[in-house]
């Protein structure tokens, strides 16, 4: 009999890895668990992470984008990723590079904005560009994409972060992990390549942004130990010294006042040097210069080290930091993984070679690497396939902090700490009679607020008058396991508690994401309604079904009339959802939510003892029996 | 604060057997990750986090020795603290092997056998901690102060060893 397959409007929806490059951009998914990149026409897993705008509002993004970039160099965005969660005034955007900015405005949150003919666009804008891309081609090679981790460099700050996800959300994806970089190719090293134990660096030099990590492996779980790097570090610092010299030979000295499209041809002819010079030893480099004669050198593999050794050795001090962040020496490593295309350039492997005391690994395509592991780890989270052990166990890469009396900058949470992590602090007031509390959220390792990256600002309102030093403030650090931070701040004596709108420093704030979803084209057209109800079904239907599960298993946790009490919470849920009345089910949800708590926490105690026996301690096994129970853990899921 | 030895279901006490310590918080992560509750209701996903946080919170607390020290302290109501007055004859001590520290600026060698110097203090005093937390019974109070006296020496070893990694980066 002849099978025949029949179209199944519920097609698993297939989980994505999307590798958001500085350079280039990948999409990967799982099939009968191997890893493979979504192609193009020519059969390239590589999108060029470039946007042209059309003078009319029409974009290309990918091949075609990068050929106009020569042509258009104001109106193709190239690297996008560096600008992402910076403020009007990085200093990136006086690097070289042929872009008009639009200068910071009062009033309008600060982000760098594109001037691209009659229009701005900011990076979240650019990068959702990029984003609509790829996930256009993995519908079409898989029809049905489900959610997608997208990765980061691991030293993202929150604003970073952030940005990324508003990109995401732009582009219409929902988001099932931000992943950092490094962690997404030890997971496809550590996955595909059947390597369960040891220590690894990871030496991630991409087109924009460098991370190293260090982390060990240990039956399946992959913990993070240190991370450190430069998010605006990479090849494509290589290409602007490069081109530095070009262009100074070519008799160019102002650069600020030379022609976008003259700098979008050094910039090009650098990379394109630095590609040939991976195998070759000596290469022709030729600018066309904007009147007269081309300019044309040779240059040799010497020289070109010579160029762009400085931005190479910046990556030292980073590696040896997180060496001994992790306590590990170079000589007890297991392998160093390289990652990102700037790998590539023989001097970076010298370099590795000689810091890690090591030949590098470089058995998976650096390119790919990281889209690879992203889908892994999409395919984990979707709950299926036979890789259900694995476990990743990553860090926050900076500390997290307030600033305090004097401007200095009082750690909650220090850098390497694992997430999903969390920290309460108490602080007092420092005048008489203060009212309210300004509380500034900073990010980074320096002593001095001033000298760290500016998360958020906020003010905790509402405090009786008290003499200095007898308020009572308690801050709380929440880091989710995307590394996104939340801050809550309580006054005890008082009991006032503030959920604190964070107002971002730099990048969008919530309304502006919400703004241009509306903007969209595609939203615009559907029904807000419509689209909120389906919403609302989809999450209670999940919450059915994982309700329902979770009884399944573990039913025997309750009596009668808890059971009774969660079973009419069920049906009333469904029954809502059934008639399609958005309150109810939202009501109903939340009433689910509440008659599933006792089942909650008994499950939880369950999962938590299941977890200590698994593994008796080599010293203590006696002991352990002797002790079945630990009051704090049962019934306690408080940390703070 | 809660008690990260109970946090991670281990006996609260000095020594530990090498990687006993990473095996519980990876058990422990296996069950409460955010990762492994996806699809559990919402009601599971808040109070996996929850866990989640305090047990990685314990590890960090019992996983550095020093402030695996301090959290036996405060199990009995002891503290050591910025401030808190330290023995006339460490503060010569510390401020000897300072001395020696500055001397051997750009001197790798040397820097090295400081190292190794204070390893073999820190050890000493590591010793003095074990001797009152790792046998059977509650210490008393004479264990408790030695080991108190113990912990603020480790402080200012530990000082000293970050200042010696400053001065190697």
């Amino acid at each position: 009999m002849a099978l025949l397959q029949i179209f199944d409007p519920k097609a698993r929806a297939v989980p994505i890895g999307i590798d958001l490059g500085t350079t280039n951009s990948l999409v990967a998914y799982v099939v009968d668990g191997g890893v493979e990149c979504v192609t193009d026409c020519n059969l390239s897993p590589l999108l060029p992470s470039v946007v042209y705008y059309g003078a009319h509002g029409a974009t290309l993004v990918g091949d075609d984008a990068r050929t106009l970039a020569a042509l258009h160099p104001r109106e193709t965005i190239v690297s996008v990723k560096r600008f992402m969660g910076r403020g009007a005034d990085d200093p990136e955007t006086r690097r070289l590079g042929p872009y008009d900015f639009v200068a910071p405005r009062e009033g309008e949150s600060n982000t760098v904005r594109f001037r691209v003919h009659s229009r701005e666009v900011t990076p979240v804008e650019v990068s959702a560009e990029i984003l609509r891309e790829l996930k256009g081609r993995a519908e079409d090679q898989l029809r049905t994409v489900g959610g997608a981790v997208i990765t980061v460099p691991a030293y993202f700050d929150d604003a970073q972060r952030q940005a990324t996800k508003d990109a995401a959300r732009l582009a219409g994806i929902e988001v099932l992990r931000l992943l950092n970089e490094p962690t997404a190719a030890a997971l496809a090293y550590g996955l595909d390549k059947g390597r369960t134990q040891g220590t690894f660096a990871v030496y991630d030099l991409g087109g924009g942004t460098f991370d190293i990590t260090v982390l060990s492996l240990d039956d399946g779980v992959f913990q993070v130990r240190s991370t450190g790097g430069d998010s605006q570090l990479g090849g494509d610092d290589m290409d602007r010294a490069v081109a530095t010299v070009l262009l100074r030979e070519m008799g160019v000295d102002d650069f600020a006042h030379a022609s976008p499209e003259l700098v979008r041809r050094a910039l090009d002819a650098a990379r394109a040097a630095k590609h040939r010079l991976t195998e070759a030893s000596e290469t022709t480099v030729t600018v066309a210069r904007d009147a007269g004669e081309d300019f044309s050198r040779a240059l040799t593999r010497a020289e070109f080290d010579a160029i762009v050794g400085p931005v190479v050795e910046r990556t030292g001090p980073a590696c040896k930091r997180a060496l001994r962040d992790a306590g590990v020496k170079p000589e007890a490593l297991d392998g160093v993984i390289l990652v990102g295309g700037s790998t590539r350039v023989p001097l970076v492997r010298s370099f590795v070679r000689e810091l890690f005391k090591h030949e590098p690994l470089t058995d998976i395509d650096p390119d790919q690497v990281v889209a690879f592991g992203a889908a892994l780890q999409a395919d984990m989270l979707a709950g299926e396939g036979p890789r259900e052990d694995a476990l990743i166990l990553d860090v926050i890469p900076l500390s997290l902090g307030i600033e305090t009396m004097g401007g200095v900058a009082e750690k909650i949470l220090t850098r390497n700490t694992t997430i999903p992590a969390g920290r309460a602090q108490l602080f007092t007031t420092y005048a008489d009679n203060q009212t309210g509390f300004v509380i500034h959220v900073v990010q980074g390792e320096r002593e001095m607020a001033v000298d760290n990256r500016s998360l958020a600002t906020f003010t905790l309102k509402g405090i009786p008058p008290m003499a200095a030093g007898l308020a009572r403030l308690e801050v709380t650090f929440r880091v989710d396991a995307d590394g996104m931070l939340d801050v809550t701040a309580k006054e005890l004596t008082t009991g006032v508690e503030q959920r604190v709108e964070v107002k971002p420093s730099y990048g969008l704030e919530a309304d502006d994401v919400e703004r241009m979803l509306m903007e969209s084209f595609e939203h615009a057209e559907s029904d807000l309604a419509a689209r909120q109800l389906r919403e609302r079904v989809i999450e209670a239907e999940q919450v059915i079904a994982a309700t329902q599960k979770a009884v399944g298993i573990d039913g025997d946790l309750l009596d009668e009339d808890e059971r009774a009490e969660l079973d009419g919470a069920l049906a009333a849920l469904r029954d809502a959802v059934a008639k399609g009345d958005r309150n109810a089910i939202h009501h109903r949800t939340e009433g689910l939510d509440r008659a599933a708590t006792p089942l909650a926490e008994r499950r939880m105690n369950r999962a938590v003892k299941r977890a200590m026996s698994g593994h008796a301690l080599k010293e203590f096994e006696d002991e352990l029996d002797a002790r079945p129970t630990h009051p704090h853990l049962v019934g306690d899921g408080h940390t703070h | 604060m809660t008690d990260p030895f109970a946090t991670l279901g281990v006996p609260a006490r000095f020594t530990f057997a090498p990687g006993d310590l990473e095996q519980r918080h990876r058990d422990l992560s296996r069950a409460l990750h955010p990762d492994r509750h996806v699809h559990s209701p919402p009601g599971e996903r808040r109070m996996a986090l929850e866990r989640a946080v305090s047990v990685n919170d314990a590890f960090r607390a019992l996983r550095d020795p020093l402030s695996r020290a301090q959290a036996l302290l405060a199990l009995h109501g002891l503290s050591v603290q910025e401030g808190d007055r330290a023995p006339a004859a460490l503060l010569m001590e510390v401020m000897e092997l300072r001395e020696d520290l500055d001397a051997a600026r750009a001197k790798p060698a040397r820097i090295a056998a400081l190292r190794e110097t204070v390893a073999a203090r820190v050890a000493a005093e590591e010793s003095v901690v074990a001797r009152a937390f790792d046998r059977e019974g509650a210490p008393d109070a004479r264990d408790l102060a030695q080991a108190r006296d113990a912990v603020v020496k480790l402080r200012y070893f530990r000082r000293f060893q970050e200042e010696a990694d400053a001065m190697e980066e």
